[in-house]
């Protein structure tokens, strides 16, 4: 009975998006019309209250005694072929990190496809967005609920395969198919390498299962001593894998252009479903990246550098969900930095990943919560989002207002609020890997690094908010005469969201829940009592107040002094207006030499290849000829080749011995 | 009184065949007395003899489930798993080819064309369950000679008539290279008898006279088989009977060529069991390249077709050589059993296979048959549920997700590449080299189906039978990607991997 509820909770997570998504294609044009959210809504609230039972209920109820949750995970699944050698099963499996992560995005799914019931009124893909929007969950459960590697890589390229169908939504427009096709093939490059260190692990560890290759320290260092660079080469690609979904450096590139589908699969996007995907894997298989410390310095490194670029990129940037997704990019490299600190020592590997999984956590409430009120002043004001245009909208839009203000200070770290003690973990892991011997130096680095950017995150974010919000009240003119707030359906996900950015982090955090529960993951000790870092605790405090401070300062103050540094320090200005012109190198470090590959390729292609080919083709011409006056229709001349077939193959026969 | 009970033990082992027979029986005498002495019989009369045949199908499938996979040999039979899994095979196609043959049969003479099929259904069974050099030779025959006769009744023009005299001549050559072969072979070992020819081979050292008794066998099952060079008959057959006969021919041949081939190459070779079988040096070699030929002749002159039926029939010549390819590897030493894979193969090609037939069947409009590969064009718009049935059933004859084909020829795959020899492996890219090719005139057929424009509008005619056994088909192609196992273990039984 029990085994199955299980069963039935674990099933139904990804069934019902599932469902919904096909009913909605088939019948959504015909239909269902403007009521095509409902299978979507019914289907993610489903989801969504499945992962709490399975969260709460079914996972904590294991074991059925004592207080601990299982720290086995639970696994239901058919064969579906088993040949030889080769089995390929098609399983579910839930542990702690999985559940946290499960809840987490339907939740969130839930609360966007509330919101984007509003905002895509009157499209006419509004069946077509909700059919993508259950099939992108649905996609993003399965790759959360894999047991397997080849599973994974399944979802994981299906995540891929709708975030390029919602991003490209309106693909009438050339900038959306451009952007798109961008997210797609950048992705591309990560899938690369985590293809490849998927087939390291079958060749390796002769399975691609996690309950083998993650959850026993007896196989993993047998494979281990037998070839060393094994592992971290496995760690290596796996994380590529991971630096193309979650938009790392140099693969970042595709994030920001990303902005061109509607704003709520932004939301979507970055908060909940696919970006999340890479610093999961890379959680996932924290035992195998516990082989590899230089690895884990290197996920460290890229961490920082893309923390910093992006925030750097943040500073200039015009348009609001411009400089709300070099945030996503930012606060991913948050991420990775934290997960990479287990190179300092093994008992920092566990408070490593949990401050990397806790700020994912938090990280998809506030800015998802961003993302949908950005959506709301685009909405608002004609789909304008460039902040140079409107000013001053705290009157004419109040529940936007303040929502949008939560989930800032959340973001900028102001105590209390969910991105506090997120960040803060990060910090403390940070400053704890700094004391360590080996590599002190760098850890400390890196958190003076971490710091300098957290300076920058509070101050771009409240730059976007003063410019947006404060100051004379102007509207564009696509705006009409008077801007209108969101409508109810809008504003109630957004009023939600603004709670849990507020709350969430205050409820799981200091209490030690979140680390709690999530240290029952398979691969991860058990945890350590630590108390609170105090003075990390005032440092970021510090920092956060900085920022905003200064962000007052620049834009409501005195508003002379932004353009008086831009032009004094014109060249760095430029740099970070142009990205960083990472577009650009990329461009001509990758682009044009395979376009120059491609040019010579096409040229072989053309006259060479086709040649070839050519001829081959016109092989079975000519053999045709030929044989067309063996198959002439007479039956003598069938009776007669026949009979010389026979002859040959007994002669043969007789030759060979 | 011993001679008496080992008859009816022997009978015993044969119930479905024999249900099948006494059917046979029934309807020959029957027919005549139901057509008037000018072919006018009461209309509808079809009917009732197809529903007739459905039964006794059924009869004999119940006999069959019910009859025991155990080993047990009396007098000239032997009933194992193998021919378990040949009867099942051949009761399932059994059933699917009489829903075919149920639209296109002529009321006066339904009763003899269903008789002819299920006869054929016999003789195969026969072959599977022959334990006799004389039992397999009678039992190819059983399926040679109805077969004659439901060619000819198929279809009553000049072109049928050609074509059924090429395929009775050739034919009757063939089966005279097989029973040559077998002279051989009992003028070498004394017996005609299956388990003794297996006794003597395991103790005397090969010699030459047996390497020509066996390729003279193999040269007259190629006929059946369509490999090359004997296969030149399958086009202009196909092209010329009724498409009911054509998805027959190009199923129960295979299925009783390659019952015969396992049942007489591993006695010659003293093995006993299909699992420890494989072909020996010079008699493995011909038979990959003839495989390579086969594959590659059949496909590269399938791409030139414009004739859908003869598109079809070259495309049956290739997958005679994939099919090659399963029995070449035998069931050596690798990881993955090439019988199994052969015999899997044969079972979702043949109900794909006969699907595709009756859907062309189905599609064509009352006066004008599909003959031109242009007569399909804008058939998604006209007939939108037999163009999407006949992509699926494409998608199975090409090996592509998600049908059993691509399972099916996984699996020959993996047998070719882990049998981990160079043959194995030339044979495993040969193999995949051809899919490729092949898809490209199968996934032509589906282009023409759904972008390209009908040129003609014509008043379809309805084939209700036609339409199940299409369905059928499809969705059994469907059903066998997702749960493939049981099938494979089924197959794995038949070759003696897996003791079932």
């Amino acid at each position: 009975m029990l085994e199955d509820i299980q069963q039935l909770v674990l099933w139904a997570i990804p069934a019902a998006p599932l469902l919904s998504a096909i009913v909605t294609a088939l019948l959504g044009k015909k239909v269902l019309k403007g009521r095509s959210h409902l299978p979507c809504w019914s289907a993610l609230a489903v989801s969504f209250v499945c992962s709490l039972v399975l969260l709460f209920g079914v996972l904590p109820g294991i074991n059925g005694t004592g207080n601990g949750y299982a720290r086995e995970s639970i696994v239901f699944g058919f064969e579906w072929l088993h040949v030889g050698t080769l089995e390929i099963p098609l399983q579910l499996r839930a542990d702690s990190m999985s559940a946290i992560m499960l809840a987490m995005v339907t939740g969130v799914s839930f609360l966007v496809s509330l919101f984007g019931s509003g905002y895509m009124h009157h499209d006419p893909g509004y069946p077509r967005f909700f059919a993508a929007v259950s099939m992108f969950v649905f996609s993003m459960c399965m790759l959360v609920l894999s047991n397997n590697f080849a599973q994974l890589f399944v979802f994981w390229e299906m995540v891929g395969l709708c975030s390029y169908l919602l991003i490209g939504f309106w693909f009438h427009k050339p900038s959306a198919a451009a952007a798109a096709k961008k997210a797609f093939v950048v992705n591309r490059i990560g899938d690369f390498g985590l293809i490849m260190g998927i087939f390291l692990i079958w060749t390796n560890f002769g399975s691609i299962d996690f309950l083998h290759v993650l959850s026993s320290q007896e196989v993993i260092s047998h494979v281990h001593t037998k070839s060393p660079h094994v592992i971290p080469l496995i760690c290596f690609c796996l994380f590529l894998g991971a630096m193309g979904k979650s938009a790392q450096f140099p693969l970042q590139v595709w994030l920001p252009d990303a902005m061109e589908g509607p704003t709520p699969v932004s939301a979507l996007i970055h908060a909940a479903t696919m970006v999340t995907a890479g610093v999961y894997l890379v959680a996932r298989c924290t035992p195998l990246f516990v082989m590899a410390p230089n690895v884990q310095m290197f996920v460290t490194a890229i961490g920082a550098a893309t923390a910093v670029i992006a925030a750097l990129t943040a500073l200039t940037q015009t348009d609001l969900k411009r400089v709300l997704a070099y945030s996503t990019v930012s606060q991913l490299g948050f991420m990775f930095m934290a997960l990479g600190c287990g190179a300092a020592g093994t008992e920092l590997v566990t408070p490593a990943v949990t401050a990397g999984m806790f700020h994912l956590f938090t990280h998809a409430y506030f800015k998802a919560l961003l993302f949908l009120a950005a959506g709301s002043v685009m909405h608002a004001m004609g789909d304008i989002i460039d902040m140079r245009r409107f000013s001053g909208l705290k009157h004419a839009l109040p529940i936007t207002h303040w929502t949008f203000l939560v989930g800032a200070a959340a973001l900028a770290g102001v105590p209390l609020l969910a991105g506090f003690w997120s960040k803060d973990d990060i910090l403390a892991v940070l400053y704890e890997a700094s004391h360590s011997k080996e590599h002190g130096l760098f850890f400390g680095t890196i958190l003076v690094i971490a710091c300098a950017t957290a300076l920058l995150t509070a101050f771009y974010t409240f730059r976007a908010y003063f410019m947006t919000f404060w100051g004379p009240e102007r509207f564009p003119e696509e705006a009409g005469d008077h801007p209108h707030e969101a409508t109810p359906i809008m504003a109630w996900p957004l009023r939600i969201l603004a709670v849990c950015a507020a709350l969430i982090g205050l409820a799981v955090g200091p209490t030690h829940l979140f680390a709690s529960y999530l240290h029952k993951t398979v691969g991860l000790t058990a945890p350590e009592a630590h108390g609170l870092h105090w003075n990390i605790m005032a440092l970021s405090t510090v920092i956060g107040m900085a920022g905003i401070g200064f962000a007052w300062m620049f834009y409501v103050a005195s508003p002379g002094i932004p353009v008086a540094i831009a032009k004094a320090m014109k060249p760095l200005y430029l740099v970070s207006q142009g990205k960083f012109f990472l577009d650009e190198i990329l461009f001509v470090l990758v682009v044009l030499p395979l376009r120059g590959i491609a040019l010579i390729a096409t040229l072989v292609d053309r006259f060479l290849i086709d040649g070839l080919i050519d001829s081959v083709g016109a092989l079975p011409g000519m053999l045709s000829g030929y044989l067309k006056r063996l198959q002439s229709g007479l039956v003598t001349s069938y009776a007669g080749v026949m009979w010389l077939g026979a002859v040959v193959v007994v002669v043969i026969a007789l030759i060979l011995t | 009184m011993p001679a008496f009970k080992e008859l009816n033990q022997a009978a015993g082992l044969i119930i479905p065949e024999i249900i099948l027979i006494a059917s046979v029986c029934i309807m020959f005498l029957a027919a005549p007395f139901l057509v008037s002495e000018h072919g006018k019989t009461s209309s509808g009369l079809r009917h009732r003899w197809g529903i007739f045949a459905i039964l006794s199908l059924l009869c004999a499938v119940y006999a069959w489930a019910g009859a025991p996979m155990t080993d047990s040999t009396a007098g000239p039979f032997i009933s194992d798993s193998f021919a378990w899994f040949v009867r099942g095979l051949t009761l399932i196609c059994g059933i699917l080819l009489t829903l075919v043959l149920w639209d296109q049969a002529d009321d006066s003479t339904a009763a003899e064309s269903f008789a002819c099929l299920l006869a054929i259904l016999a003789g195969v069974n026969f072959v599977a369950l022959s334990n006799d050099l004389v039992g397999v030779f009678l039992g190819l025959e059983l399926v040679s000679i109805p077969t004659y006769i439901l060619l000819y009744l198929g279809r009553n023009d000049w072109m049928a008539k050609e074509a059924t005299i090429k395929y009775f001549l050739l034919s009757i050559f063939s089966s005279a290279f097989v029973l040559y072969g077998m002279a051989w072979l009992f003028g070498m070992v004394g017996t005609t008898n299956l388990s003794a020819i297996s006794e003597k081979a395991a103790v005397v050292a090969p010699h030459a006279m047996m390497r020509v008794a066996l390729m003279l066998v193999i040269a007259g099952l190629s006929f059946r088989l369509t490999a090359v060079p004997f296969h030149f008959y399958a086009p202009d057959v196909f092209q010329g009977v009724a498409s009911s006969s054509s998805a027959m021919l190009s199923v129960l041949p295979k299925v009783v060529g390659f019952a015969a081939l396992l049942r007489i190459l591993p006695v010659c070779f003293g093995t006993v069991s299909l699992a420890e079988w494989e072909p020996a040096a010079p008699i493995k070699s011909i038979l990959v390249w003839i495989a390579v030929l086969t594959m590659f002749l059949g496909n590269i002159l399938a791409m030139r077709q414009t004739n859908v039926l003869r598109l079809l029939a070259y495309s049956s010549i290739a997958h005679a050589g994939y099919m090659m390819v399963g029995l070449v590897v035998g069931s050596s030493a690798g990881a993955t059993s090439g019988v199994a894979s052969l015999l899997f193969y044969v079972t979702v090609y043949g109900v794909v296979s006969i699907g595709l037939f009756a859907l062309i069947a189905a599609a064509g409009s009352a006066n004008r048959p599909v003959r031109a590969t242009a007569d399909l064009a804008g058939l998604s718009r006209t007939r939108p549920v037999i163009a999407f049935l006949m992509t699926v059933c494409l998608f199975g004859l090409s090996g592509l997700p998600p049908t059993g084909g691509f399972i099916g020829k996984l699996n020959l795959f993996l047998a070719a590449w882990s049998e981990g020899t160079q043959d194995g492996r030339i044979l495993a890219i040969v193999l995949a080299a051809n899919a490729v090719i092949a898809a490209a005139y199968y996934l032509r057929l589906i282009g023409v189906m759904y972008f390209e424009q009908s040129t003609t509008v014509d008043e379809p005619v309805v084939r209700p039978a036609s339409w199940v056994a299409g369905g059928i088909a499809a969705a059994g192609s469907l059903v066998l990607f997702v749960k493939p196992q049981w099938l494979w273990d089924a197959a794995k039984a038949a070759a003696g991997i897996l003791s079932a």
